[in-house]
């Protein structure tokens, strides 16, 4: 086979062929670049895998059963827990079902409140994402440098809700605290700071030959590939796929916003690469910044919270909703019995759908690809595990 | 062929070319101010002092306002809260015996503090809970029986518990609620809305 | 050192003691000195160094607690390594993975005797100086590959194939770099070269002809591939192989493979500025032998830490290439690359035998003009930025 243009080629000695064997390799729970506690078992010939399987559940903890047992509002901190990178998302959705099991209606403020959250949220948990990437590939910096950008946000997000990674900021029916006073300014200030710290990423790792030899043509996944495998999110955009759930199901105040959805553009090779899953992220990043500019200037005055009883009693039924998370679209399925626990709830999450697709799309690639290739598609352990 | 060799010296000066844009980035941060803040001793002022009032910190009761209305209790995911409550004999009044917060299952939701009428139970700046004994973990907040505090209907007049109750219904104010006002505190309301 | 040794006997200091004695205590003397007193004080001081330099380019500290601006933080590590538990692990090979740390040690260290420090201060001015280090310094894949093997851990292995295949391949484009000055100078002794050069940038070799400039960045290239350092360090490669072919090792013997990693920079750096820099070269400015050994050593010490500095910038900006892509950089472009720089060189010398002064030159403007456009493009990330005059710090300390 030829990678790269360097052929391999087996000696053929008295006719037989040279006697090689595949290495299982244990890319265990512990590891410095599986991104959370993930194993994967790897079967290699040499650099070359075979195949990659995963191995999950290091950190179920079974937060869904917990809902059951505390109650609709007391499950609000749980799913912070879903997925730290990206809770407000987590919120969101949680708020949103309870709030269609019950019917009930969030106040205009409260959704705008909601949606600068979340899509700060969003530009954090993509820094998280896009540094953790280019770290895990060897370049030191950048990481530091989006570091450095999220421990702004979370200064942003410290002042809203108190909290700096386990928000509990949303409840049903809208949110908990209003926005502080100051706080457009300084976030307005800090997403001045923030479009050209984007450019600067652009011009130290977008365009760097290395990198764009190390994620170009890495672990391609076409369109009709990803939508077989369930892959949402900026992983499907980057493989074509013009899907958002926040422009093809609006919710929430979406609908009222004019942002762009971007799609991989195959720059480095090919279209779905994992050249483009970074990159679409980047763009994305400045897609929230323009949204949540928009945000500020259309935010209504009001109330942000909705009247809800202290003992949360939706009528029996089950009701299932979608929110554009960080990692795509994010489903999540109550049942409700009529009492203030509910009967089952259920989260379906994108990193769980990514990890299936990392055996097909391992086979051939280098051991080397494999860190790319988590790293590409955003996989955090909470979420696939719950 | 002279595809071939255009794209090789393309390649090469490409290499070339975004290594030296890499390395110019890299030289302008070498000349900025780090942003570390260098705690714990060479903050310029204690980050507890730096956090918003709003900071989901260590929980702390205030005795005096504490109405003994449960709300937190009921209110916690966790159960991390425990108080008992109960009618004296002689003096017909509600005294509390106990309320221990153990804040090592505490998860910092701010559930508790949320349905609090006077503010009582409140999250403070205060983040460093380490400690080398798990029984410190749990906070005792009553250690003689204390009476449940009645909020009068004229206001406050008492000095000395005045400024502990602006400062527990300044954080209450803090969370939002659908008409804007915050209802009047009243003990052992369970079915009052957020 | 023997000609230093010899002056000193003639001039009647070692009367009564045979000739072989002298030049015994002469080399554990000078080895004594040269290890103690400069290699490892170089590679500790170079592992805090590149933290700090690494931290400010990340926008952050650095170790700044041990020791007035943590310059102890090197010496607290050591100690703290070499207090630390003797483990090997139960089925490695016992042998093996004992002995390759010290393999890679004397590999590194015994490049020392040919390092000039300034014109009289060499070890051993050997006539095969550039060869010597080339060759001893490859002792290092030995001790590698054993290290990988020893481990008795697929990882460490992988580690251990990838850095040797690394190395072995690298070594070419380095000597078919170094051949240019080698031909330009007929010598392949260190202090020969450097004294074929002069002081001034127009006479180094790296502006001589435009071969001799592609070769010293290739020539760069190599060495740094020969010593690990990213975007080649593959064999070490954190986010992939946990350590590399030192997972196992921990301690003194970590410490080891550490002071090699790390002293190798300055080595390399010391061969970029003896082939092509001008060496230890000042201007004449005084006639005392000692003083002016001292600017010598002064000079030489700078330009080489300026290259080790770049070498731990460059780490800090580019991310790793992968095994495949970094055979592919050696063989394909690398190699050819050298030859055409050879065969250039070997043209040009034919052409211009005493070299031609308006190129020699020309190149200098365009080196420099080249450090300016830099700086220019410095200046407008800067600018790009929307810096405040609070948030720019010229100073290393803080």
């Amino acid at each position: 086979m030829s990678l790269a243009g360097f052929e391999v080629e087996v000696e053929q000695v008295n006719g037989a062929g040279l006697n090689t064997e595949e290495m299982t390799l244990n890319m265990g729970p512990q590891h410095p670049s599986t991104h959370g506690v993930l194993r994967f078992v790897v079967k290699a010939d040499g650099e070359v895998m075979r195949e990659a399987i995963p191995d999950v559940g290091y950190l179920h903890r079974s937060i869904e059963k917990i809902s059951e047992k505390v109650g609709y509002h007391g499950f609000m901190p749980y799913t912070d827990r879903v997925d730290y990178v990206a809770a407000m998302f987590c919120n969101q959705g949680w708020g949103m079902v309870c709030e269609k099991l019950a019917g009930i209606e969030v106040p205009k403020r409260g959704e705008y409140c909601r949606t600068i959250a979340a899509e700060l949220n969003r530009i954090s948990s993509h820094l998280l994402s896009v540094g953790t990437m280019v770290l895990d590939i060897g370049a030191i910096t950048p990481f530091f440098h989006a570091m450095r950008e999220r421990e702004k946000i979370n200064d942003l997000l410290e002042e809203i809700c108190g909290a700096r990674l386990t928000y509990n900021y949303m409840r049903i029916g809208g949110v908990a605290w209003d926005l502080p006073p100051g706080f457009a300014e300084k976030t307005l200030a800090f997403i001045d700071r923030f479009e050209p710290v984007l450019e600067e990423y652009h011009d130290l790792v977008s365009v760097n030959a290395i990198y764009l030899g190390r994620c170009g043509n890495v672990a391609t996944i076409s369109a009709a590939e990803a939508i077989n495998y369930n892959i949402v999110g900026p992983n499907l955009r980057a493989s074509g796929v013009r899907y958002d759930v926040r422009r093809d199901e609006p919710y929430s105040v979406y609908p009222e916003l004019e942002f762009d959805v971007p799609v991989g553009t195959g720059r480095a090779g090919a279209v779905g690469d994992s050249f483009d899953r970074y990159e679409v992220r980047l763009r994305e990043m400045k897609e929230s910044c323009k949204i949540l500019r928009q945000c500020f200037r259309q935010i209504p005055e009001g109330p942000v919270i909705a009247k809800v009883p202290r003992k949360f009693k939706p009528p029996a039924g089950d009701a299932y909703i979608r929110v554009e998370s960080a990692r795509g679209d994010m489903g999540w399925y109550a049942v409700s019995d009529g009492t203030e626990f509910p009967y089952r709830c259920k989260v379906r999450t994108g990193s769980f759908a990514a990890m299936s697709i990392i055996d097909k799309v391992s086979r051939g690639l280098m051991l080397a690809d494999l860190v790319t290739v988590i790293a590409s598609l955003d996989i955090v352990a909470p979420e696939v595990d719950r | 062929m002279a595809n071939g060799l255009s794209k090789y010296i393309r390649n090469i000066v490409d290499t070339a070319t975004t290594v030296f844009e890499g390395m110019a980035v890299t030289c302008s941060h070498f000349v900025r101010r780090p942003t570390t803040v260098q705690y714990p001793d060479r903050t310029p002022m204690r980050v507890q002092d730096t956090l918003p009032f709003r900071y989901r910190g260590i929980l702390e009761v205030d005795m005096e306002i504490c109405t003994g209305c449960l709300a937190c209790e009921r209110a916690c995911p966790i159960d991390c809260i425990v108080i008992d409550v109960s009618k004296d004999k002689q003096t017909r009044a509600m005294v509390m015996t106990r309320f221990d917060i153990d804040i090592a299952k505490c998860m910092y939701c701010g559930l508790c503090s949320e349905p609090c009428p006077t503010g009582a139970i409140h999250h403070t700046p205060e983040f460093e809970g380490a400690d080398f004994s798990l029984e410190s973990m749990v906070r005792r907040f009553v250690k003689d029986p204390v009476v449940c505090y009645k909020p009068k209907k004229t206001g406050e007049d008492d000095p000395e518990i005045l400024p502990l109750l602006d400062r527990g219904m300044r954080y209450v104010d803090e969370f939002a609620s659908p008409d804007g006002t915050k209802p009047a505190a009243e003990e052992g309301d369970a079915e009052t809305d957020a | 050192m023997q000609d230093l040794l010899d002056r000193l006997m003639q001039q009647g200091h070692f009367a009564g003691v045979p000739v072989h004695v002298v030049y015994l205590i002469g080399i554990v003397v000078v080895g004594a000195v040269v290890l103690f007193g400069f290699v490892l004080n170089v590679a500790g001081g170079t592992t805090f160094i590149e933290r700090r330099v690494w931290a400010r380019i990340q926008s952050r500290v650095g170790p700044n607690r041990v020791g007035p601006q943590g310059i102890l933080q090197w010496l607290a590590d050591g100690l703290k390594l070499l207090m630390k538990e003797d483990t090997i692990p139960e089925a490695a090979d016992p042998r093996l993975f004992r002995l390759a740390p010290y393999v890679v040690v004397i590999g590194f260290v015994a490049a020392f005797v040919c390092i000039p420090f300034s014109g009289d201060l060499i070890a051993a001015d050997l006539n095969i100086g550039i060869l010597y280090i080339t060759t001893v310094t490859s002792l290092v894949v030995v001790g590698i590959l054993m290290a990988g093997w020893a481990s008795n851990n697929k990882w460490s292995l992988i580690g251990g194939i990838r850095a040797a295949a690394q190395i072995i391949s690298y070594e070419i484009p380095a000597a078919l770099s170094i051949f240019p000055i080698v031909m330009l100078t007929g010598t392949l002794s260190l202090q020969g070269i450097i004294r074929a050069q002069g002081w001034a940038p127009w006479d180094w070799f790296v502006f001589a002809n435009p071969f001799t400039f592609f070769a010293f960045f290739i020539l760069y290239t190599s060495l740094l591939a020969e010593g690990n350092r990213t975007p080649f360090d593959l064999p070490e490669a954190e986010s992939e192989l946990v350590a590399g072919f030192v997972t196992e090792y921990s301690g003194v013997r970590y410490l080891f493979f550490f002071l090699v990693e790390w002293g190798n920079l300055y080595v390399i750096s010391a061969i970029m500025v003896s082939l092509f820099l001008g060496g230890w070269q000042i201007p004449p400015v005084t006639d005392s032998p000692i003083l002016r050994n001292l600017l010598q050593f002064v000079t030489f010490f700078v330009k080489s830490y300026f290259w080790v500095l770049v070498a731990m910038w460059i780490r800090a900006t580019l991310p790793r290439i992968r095994v495949d892509q970094l055979m592919t950089t050696c063989w394909k472009y690398l190699v050819p690359l050298g030859f055409v720089n050879l065969f250039g060189t070997a043209l040009w010398m034919v052409i211009w035998p005493n070299g031609n002064r308006v190129v020699e030159a020309l190149m200098t403007l365009l080196g420099f003009g080249l450090i300016g456009y830099f700086f220019s493009r410095v200046w407008f990330h800067l600018r790009r930025s929307r810096y405040t005059r609070a948030e720019i710090l010229l100073s290393p300390f803080s």
